[in-house]
């Protein structure tokens, strides 16, 4: 095999971990306090904004200012729920959906008033902004984004299945009325998955911000990541994860197909979507998600 | 005695100026601040205002004054189309100074039919016919269609040819390869069959065209693809924001390619924010010199940017110089119209006419000669090319890189592509 | 969400089909009727913009109706609607560019939207709520992408002339002329709307939104709906996007967007979904909030709050902010949509004092 399609395997894989830990992050919510939450992107922009504000118009040495946006994403996010959120629940879905596209249009447009359009490039991080990897040369952040989503991934593991919180948050996401019949305040976890959520997304945010520089592009993340949840499965963390790496692979093989054979031009774009109806067709609740049962 | 007289006289004097006061010149002003374009939008709309707000200033049309009503439609073409409605029914508009493609082709046909000449930020070669009938390839009439600096695709054209020129000077063995990289939309697309038409006929060897989106985002996938293509020269028809995405990415795959921008492709903000990874593109400027230069002309542009900076600090990018110079070409035309007949928007249309390697007084040296003709509107066929030059990190304002002498703009060539009837319109 | 009309005491039915009558009582109908007129005579009484602005809510509130049949009626999620607006408007441009009369082309682009809308309308039974809405979702960007390929159909990068409509010779592209032409299709699809809901097949849509379960088990059969409401929807949307495209007279892929389909949504959101007349009212909501929002800059150009938040530069911001913000507030606060509202203010003045 030519060593093109090794190239864009091995970028898949980093990419694809990428859209793992913004499926994570979706996946949480959704697990947690069963919104769709299509401002998922907005989140990471948000993130690497107020991260690229501190590292240059406060001049803080970059571990200082990414602790600060996460603890400041953290915030964002159960600021988002109470606000917003609360008074919908029980609403049908499609107003929820609704809710977070508003706030997605809403956010779009306060970053671009706030940070303008222009591109701005994140001030140097790394001292080495690239390394050789198996002949590949890969940006430092993404080396950064692969070792954090294995962190997170790890650490959300650990999260669910022996701390008392991931407890509380499984039960609460089984179901409501159980959990706070045995004294889970529902409230504090959705809260608690908004407020992890964005900061998760804050660091996916950085990363990009680091290595593309911040533009609203960032949103865009947002959208790709449907592919990738609902490949993993809805509720599943684990099928994020998969279904994120699943969706980096296959968008750099179809370029590959695309640039050798089809000379379509536009294979890297689409393909994620053709694979989410073709998923929605054969398996719609994904690789790892439960399968609901209707019952009358 | 003599003061009442004076005073007498000055009095009729205002009392007869007082109608030509009363009668201002409308237009309308389509500009993208918030959308798809809007990083090369802003500077662009910001020149074309401070021009409008200057001529006024200094005495408009023969004492009429430019009344230009801002509509910023965020690249929208319902809102572009409403706007035009309001112009057109409440405002009765003269000239619009419109900006991308999309509004521009969606309102070819309205501005024909309501006879108002459109300023576009668009050069598309389709806006270059206005008969409709050069060429077999050309798309549609649009007489009433203007732009300022050379169209997409013959800048396109002067950069193969600079290119192949290029190739020889460097002793390159065999076909040169050319590879056109943007996305699959009218404005990218543009000069596409040009390009690779002109390439194809100067012995290069051309690839299927790479599609990146006009979004930034990550393009490494691309710059693979570009590496293993062996491609020498590479177009980039996108605007500043996603070329800067594709040069960072290629910058760290390794790609060693020759990269050619289009106006809209590159400007100083995009080297500050690309760094590095920009440090080479050629890509074509409308005009002579950028903000940095040298010109007498200059001086006049630097007035023009008090109407918006009075502090005199601000760095103009070479979009806003562009901005001025389409919005004073409209204004001369104006100047012709008023003395012939009345500010219309026909009139106007035939001001346009009017010159020929016409330089707006007080611009010299930075607008270049631009020629319409009733059967041609390409104004030049003169492209210059320029070199981004960029040696060291960006993390000051762009004034201060550019005073630094870390982003530079140095000239390349200057290529006048013969104006055949057989390029127009396409 | 059916919104129970008021009728004043002593005004009964004693037959089904005087009870399911399209206008609930004789005044209304009368009310309707003086609204149509006095639109007839708006030519002659609005200027120019604030008609040019009245063809928009026609044309759009058309199709914004047809994705509250979809969405409101039968309760399916649709996050790609945009793509059949355009559709219809590329159909009907092709249709009379190859010598169609310009009214059959609308007729017909609007039943080849309705086929396309069939064949995304049959595997969409398969899935349901969120599922669907992202499978429509990733329908958006499918066809985008298709229109921007196929050359053939849409003129591709240089987009599409449409012809201008004429009838009988008589040329109708004049925005006075045109204006009719909308408020005929736009009174003709409303009509059709309302007696759909009022008919069988309508209550079967509902019965389907509200419990597909029961439905099913009462004989209700679900593909056939489902699938029905998505052509319908897909119908309307056609010939909304027809008469748009014989308005500008060019049909263009850009603007087809993602950002596109989620104002359709906003639109019958905010109107209220499942409400005929909150299609209408969404619809001129969301054409007005751009207007107005550019009206307010204007006037408050120059002044103290300018300086302090440059409006002058967030203008544009500001207003896509507030399109955002409006669909959040109006969910919060009111999740039935205007048209709800508009029935307590009715009923506040019908009861007056008392208060239920």
């Amino acid at each position: 095999m030519s060593p093109l399609f090794f190239e864009l395997l091995l970028n898949g894989l980093i990419i694809g971990a990428l859209y793992g830990v913004v499926g994570m992050c979706f996946v949480l919510i959704y697990k947690a306090s069963q919104v769709v939450n299509f401002a998922q992107g907005e989140f990471l922009l948000i993130g690497a904004w107020i991260c690229w504000w501190l590292l240059t118009s406060w001049h803080m040495p970059f571990l200082w200012g990414f602790l600060i946006s996460l603890a400041f994403m953290t915030l964002f996010g159960i600021l988002v729920q109470l606000v917003v959120l609360r008074p919908l629940i029980g609403e049908p879905i499609i107003s929820v959906i609704m809710v977070t596209i508003g706030l997605s249009i809403f956010f779009q447009a306060l970053m671009k008033w706030m940070f303008g359009t222009f591109a701005q490039p994140f001030p140097p991080v790394f001292a080495l902004s690239q390394v050789n990897v198996l002949g590949l040369h890969v940006q430092s952040a993404y080396l950064l984004s692969t070792a954090a989503s294995l962190v997170i991934m790890v650490g959300f593991a650990w999260l669910f299945k022996y701390s008392r919180i991931g407890l509380a948050m499984r039960a609460t996401a089984f179901s409501q009325q159980i959990a706070s019949s045995l004294g889970i305040s529902v409230r504090q976890m959705f809260a608690l998955a908004w407020g992890i959520s964005a900061a998760v997304s804050a660091v996916a945010g950085v990363v990009v911000g680091i290595v593309n520089g911040v533009s609203s592009a960032l949103s865009y993340f947002g959208i790709k990541v449907f592919p990738a949840v609902i490949l993993g499965g809805l509720d599943s963390i684990f099928g994020a994860v998969v279904g994120g790496l699943i969706i980096g692979i296959l968008e750099n093989l179809a370029q590959f197909l695309d640039s050798q054979y089809l000379n379509w031009g536009n294979l890297y774009e689409i393909v994620p979507f053709y694979v989410l109806i073709v998923i929605l067709m054969i398996k719609p609740y994904g690789l790892f998600g439960t399968h609901e049962i209707e019952r009358v | 005695m003599k003061l009442k007289t004076a005073f007498l006289f000055s009095a009729t004097a205002l009392f007869l100026a007082a109608p030509a006061f009363a009668q201002d010149i409308k237009i309308g002003h389509l500009a993208d601040y918030s959308g798809a374009t809007s990083d090369v939008g802003q500077p662009y709309g910001q020149g074309v205002e401070d021009a409008i707000a200057w001529v006024n200033k200094n005495g408009g049309v023969h004492g009429k004054q430019i009344i230009s009503e801002l509509n910023e439609y965020g690249y929208q073409v319902p809102r572009a189309l409403a706007a035009f409605k309001k112009w057109t029914s409440s405002d009765h508009v003269v000239a619009i100074q419109g900006w991308g493609t999309a509004d521009t082709e969606a309102l070819v046909a309205m501005v024909t039919r309501d006879k108002i000449p459109y300023y576009s930020g668009s050069y598309s070669a389709t806006l270059t016919d206005p008969t409709g009938k050069a060429t077999s390839k050309s798309v549609r009439a649009a007489p009433f269609n203007f732009f300022y600096g050379p169209s997409y695709s013959d800048a396109a054209r002067a950069m193969v040819q600079w290119a192949a020129e290029d190739w020889k000077a460097k002793g390159g063995q065999g076909k040169p390869i050319w590879v056109h990289m943007g996305a699959n939309h009218p404005y990218p697309n543009s000069p596409k069959a040009a390009e690779e038409a002109y390439a194809k006929e100067l012995g290069f060897e051309v690839l299927e065209p790479i599609v990146f989106a006009l979004t930034p985002g990550d393009y490494t996938a691309q710059c693979l693809t570009l590496k293993q293509s062996g491609a020498n020269y590479a177009y980039l028809g996108n605007t500043g924001g996603s070329n800067i995405s594709l040069l960072k990415a290629c910058q760290a795959a390794g790609v060693k390619v020759q990269f050619l921008g289009n106006v809209w492709g590159m400007d100083e903000n995009a080297m500050k924010a690309a760094g590095t990874a920009a440090n080479g593109v050629v890509f074509p400027l409308r005009t002579a010199v950028t903000w940095a230069g040298e010109a007498p002309g200059l001086a006049t542009m630097r007035e023009i940017s008090k109407m918006s900076d009075p502090s005199g600090t601000a760095y103009r990018p070479v979009h806003y110089l562009a901005g001025v110079c389409t919005a004073l070409f409209m204004k001369e035309a104006m100047d012709w119209a008023d003395t012939h007949g009345g500010v219309t928007g026909v009139n106007i249309r035939d001001g346009m006419y009017q010159k020929k390697d016409w330089v707006p007084k007080g611009t010299e040296g930075v607008c270049n000669p631009s020629t319409w003709t009733p059967t041609d509107h390409r104004p030049t066929m003169r492209v210059d090319l320029y070199r981004a030059v960029v040696n060291g990190p960006t993390d000051a304002p762009v004034a201060e890189l550019v005073k630094s002498g870390v982003i530079r703009l140095e000239k390349v060539a200057t290529i006048t592509l013969p104006r055949k009837t057989e390029l127009l319109g396409w | 969400m059916a919104i129970a009309t008021m009728r004043p005491c002593g005004d009964y039915r004693t037959s089904y089909r005087a009870d399911q009558t399209i206008f609930a009582t004789r005044l209304s109908k009368a009310w309707a009727l003086a609204g149509l007129l006095l639109l007839c005579l708006a030519p002659w009484l609005l200027s120019g913009y604030l008609l040019s602005l009245l063809i928009q809510i026609g044309y759009l509130g058309i199709a914004a109706l047809g994705l509250n049949i979809l969405v409101g009626f039968s309760g399916q999620i649709s996050v790609g609607h945009a793509v059949f607006y355009g559709f219809g408007g590329f159909s009907s441009a092709y249709l009379a560019r190859h010598g169609v009369p310009v009214p059959l082309a609308i007729v017909l682009a609007g039943l080849w939207t309705t086929a396309v809308g069939l064949i995304f309308g049959l595997p969409a039974t398969r899935v349901k709520g969120l599922y669907l809405a992202i499978a429509t979702l990733a329908a958006q960007f499918i066809l985008q992408d298709f229109f921007v390929r196929a050359e053939w159909f849409t003129g591709g990068t240089h987009g599409a002339v449409a012809p201008p409509f004429t009838l009988f010779g008589t040329d109708f592209s004049t925005d006075t002329r045109y204006f009719y032409v909308v408020l005929f299709f736009f009174t003709l699809m409303y009509l059709a709307a309302a007696n759909l809901m009022r008919s069988r097949d309508g209550r079967a849509l509902v019965a389907v939104r509200d419990h597909y379960l029961s439905a099913e088990m009462m004989g209700v059969n679900l593909t056939k709906y489902r699938t029905m409401a998505f052509g319908i929807s897909s119908f309307y949307a056609g010939i909304g996007g027809a008469l748009y495209a014989h308005y500008i007279g060019f049909m263009s892929v850009e603007g087809l967007d993602i950002l596109f389909s989620i104002q359709f949504l906003g639109m019958i959101i905010i109107g209220g979904l499942g409400s005929v007349m909150g299609s209408l009212m969404g619809t001129a909501f969301m054409v007005a909030l751009p207007e107005l929002t550019g009206a307010l800059a204007t006037a408050l150009e120059g002044g103290a709050i300018d300086h302090a938040l440059h409006l002058k530069d967030g203008i544009t911001y500001l207003r896509e902010m507030l399109i955002g913000a409006s669909i959040i507030l109006f969910l919060i606060f009111e999740p039935d949509g205007l048209a709800h509202r508009w029935q307590q203010i009715k009923a506040y003045w019908k009861l007056y004092p008392f208060s239920y």
